[in-house]
């Protein structure tokens, strides 16, 4: 377990997310307007946690995986494919709205944006990485 | 873009290396030896100076367009 200048960044900026998610409650930012989660600070505090989770999970994790120049090429590549896909996904939506007005609410649209686009790079990586 | 000559696999064999043990002297995964050796992926010139640095050889011996 070694603690790096970047994993005390981590924790920091968990900290710092923590920290303004309960300023932000103390003086009410956001509060009523922010359906999933309340107000902004409870949003922000759930993500500091997340964070938290992550970095100590990673830190205490013993598997060491080298990445090199190979897998750097091959996210590189993958993610310009995530890009190109999103254009493409960009103007389909634009002409499926001209068709017919998407009236799905903003947030569930962005989310299914955002798996999407992870799903695209996942399989673009992956698959990219058996070609090279 | 292919490389004309790929001297890697017959190096590492001269020196009874395997896979395994040339990616870690020269710092990259097993998967990317065997890559370049089978002319998948075309090392970058660091990694070709490794190489060559691993084998005391020219980079030219090595690789060649």
């Amino acid at each position: 377990m070694e603690i790096t200048r970047k994993r005390i960044m981590q924790y920091l900026f968990c900290v710092a997310l923590v920290l303004a998610g309960i300023i932000f409650n103390h003086y009410g930012v956001g509060s009523g307007e922010f359906m999933a989660y309340g107000s902004v600070g409870n949003w922000l505090i759930y993500i500091g946690f997340v964070g938290f989770a992550v970095t100590t999970l990673q830190m205490l994790s013993r598997k060491k995986r080298r990445i090199d120049e190979r897998m750097e090429f091959v996210a590189a590549k993958a993610m310009r494919i995530t890009y190109l896909a999103l254009i493409i996904a960009a103007f389909i939506i634009i002409i499926l709205d001209g068709i017919q007005p998407i009236t799905i609410p903003y947030h569930l649209f962005m989310s299914y944006l955002v798996c999407g686009l992870l799903l695209i790079y996942f399989v673009a990586y992956h698959y990219l990485l058996r070609r090279y | 873009m292919e490389l004309s000559k790929n001297n890697l696999k017959k190096f590492r064999e001269k020196k009874k290396l395997t896979q395994e043990k040339l990616a870690d002297l020269v710092g990259v995964t097993r998967q990317t030896i065997i890559s370049i050796e089978s002319g998948r992926y075309i090392p970058s010139l660091q990694l070709a100076l490794e190489f060559a640095k691993v084998f005391k050889c020219r980079v030219e011996d090595l690789f060649g367009l």
